[in-house]
């Protein structure tokens, strides 16, 4: 847009009165902005024009202006208020995330504490399958044991039949001399009461040798290996087991070879 | 003018009573115009409020390298007075057209509020006319020349003539006051 344009169209009268649109008036002000003798013609048309409303002016009622006053007050008096509000919504907002990171704490160290409970039992159970497990390997090393006896090849196998005081009872033996051991098999002793014992004994040159108690709750068990046994014997005895044999509890009994 | 250029960076540090001062200063002129446009007193005096409002809010915004602050505040009441109208207007035409048809009537307002005065009085009815549309009326210059019914060309030649002869009466109104100056 040329300055010969502006003037032929009376582009400045239609600017001066707010007739053209936003790009129309940012090219006009381009002009005006880099043209002075231009804009002294626009500053010309602004000044009859303003004469010319000044000339028409109407004194409008006085009631106008003291409620122009008086809005423009209430308006910064409510921006104030708002700025209050706005400052007491913040902090409200502010309070409301320090009550819920409390409560959070507060949850988490509930939960903390739950969880080291927790911990604490999965330790103790731990340590009561560890000691389980030792057991078991324990009782495993044990069987091994048993059974390398009575598998091994020097191993020989004696079978304590039961007499009169206990017909159907038997208890097999096997003994073996060279590893110096003696496993029995209580599967078929009767089972006693709980005042009462099975004992057994080794007999050397006619002194009976205590071989140990035999225990109610296994079925394959080590016995004490003595030297130079004649015979195997088992009595029952007081639970516990007895220093001497009663010899007329003897229930059982078998001569090595 | 320096008196206005001080009191507009006060307005624009919302001083009160700088706006005051440029209230009294400008509010009959620019109430004239609105009410010319509206031809009602009440909506005439809402909207000067309003304009005034505006200039108080957007004082910021005014530029005085591009124009005069009179102009800035022109364009506001202008603008803000056919937005009004041209709400209120469709409202009246579809309704009931026999409210549109007695508009005239209707809006009955002091012919005192749409008399012209000052050098524009002296001016040939077509000039007068053509200035009146744009200025005081609200018309664009394409509305003005079809109310006229005078090509546009024509009409924009009307207000540039018109524009020349107040020049020449305001000039003369000036050198008869330097002369009276004188003469003191």
């Amino acid at each position: 847009m040329d300055k010969k344009t502006i003037l032929d169209n009376g582009l400045l009268e239609q600017y001066l009165l707010g007739e053209l649109n936003a790009q129309e008036c940012e090219q006009i002000e381009q002009v005006l902005a880099s043209d002075t003798e231009l804009k002294a013609q626009f500053d010309a048309i602004e000044k009859d024009f303003e004469t010319l409303g000044l000339e028409n002016a109407i004194e409008p009622p006085k009631g106008i202006k003291y409620q122009l006053i008086q809005d423009i007050r209430e308006a910064k008096d409510t921006k104030n208020n708002k700025n209050n509000t706005n400052l007491k919504y913040y902090l409200g907002i502010a309070a409301a995330i320090a009550a819920l990171l409390m409560l959070g704490n507060f949850w988490m160290y509930n939960e903390l504490n739950v969880v080291k409970d927790q911990l604490q039992t999965v330790e103790t159970e731990k340590t009561e399958l560890n000691d389980k497990l030792n057991n078991l390997n324990k009782q495993i090393d044990e069987e091994i044991a048993l059974f390398s006896t009575i598998a091994h090849p020097d191993t020989e196998q004696y079978v304590l039949k039961g007499n009169t005081l206990m017909p159907d009872g038997k208890v097999v033996s096997y003994v073996n001399h060279s590893t110096k051991s003696v496993v029995i098999n209580t599967e078929r002793l009767p089972k006693l009461d709980a005042e009462h014992d099975y004992q057994m004994w080794a007999d050397v040159e006619g002194e009976m040798i205590n071989m140990g108690v035999i225990a109610k709750d296994q079925n394959l068990m080590a016995m004490n290996y003595i030297d130079h046994a004649e015979s195997l014997n088992i009595t029952i005895e007081p639970a516990g087991g007895n220093d001497h044999p009663t010899v007329s509890q003897l229930v059982s009994n078998v001569y090595l070879n | 003018m320096q008196n206005d250029n001080f009191l507009i960076q006060q307005l624009k540090d919302k001083d009160e009573r700088a706006l005051s001062l440029l209230y009294d200063k400008y509010a009959g002129a620019i109430y004239s115009v609105i009410i010319k446009m509206v031809r009602d007193e009440g909506k005439a005096q809402n909207l000067l409020q309003d304009t005034f409002m505006t200039v108080w809010d957007k004082a910021e915004s005014y530029d005085a390298s591009k124009g005069r602050f009179y102009t800035w505040v022109f364009r506001i009441a202008r603008n803000k007075t056919l937005n009004f109208l041209r709400k209120v207007e469709p409202l009246i035409q579809t309704d009931d057209f026999s409210v549109h048809d007695s508009k005239e009537e209707a809006i009955s307002i002091d012919a005192k509020y749409l008399e012209l005065n000052g050098a524009i009085t002296t001016l040939e009815e077509h000039h007068k006319k053509a200035i009146e549309l744009v200025y005081f009326k609200g018309l664009t210059h394409k509305e003005a020349h079809q109310q006229m019914d005078v090509p546009l060309g024509t009409f924009k030649s009307y207000v540039r003539q018109a524009l020349k002869q107040l020049r020449k009466a305001y000039t003369k109104t000036l050198s008869v006051l330097l002369l009276i100056l004188n003469a003191l």
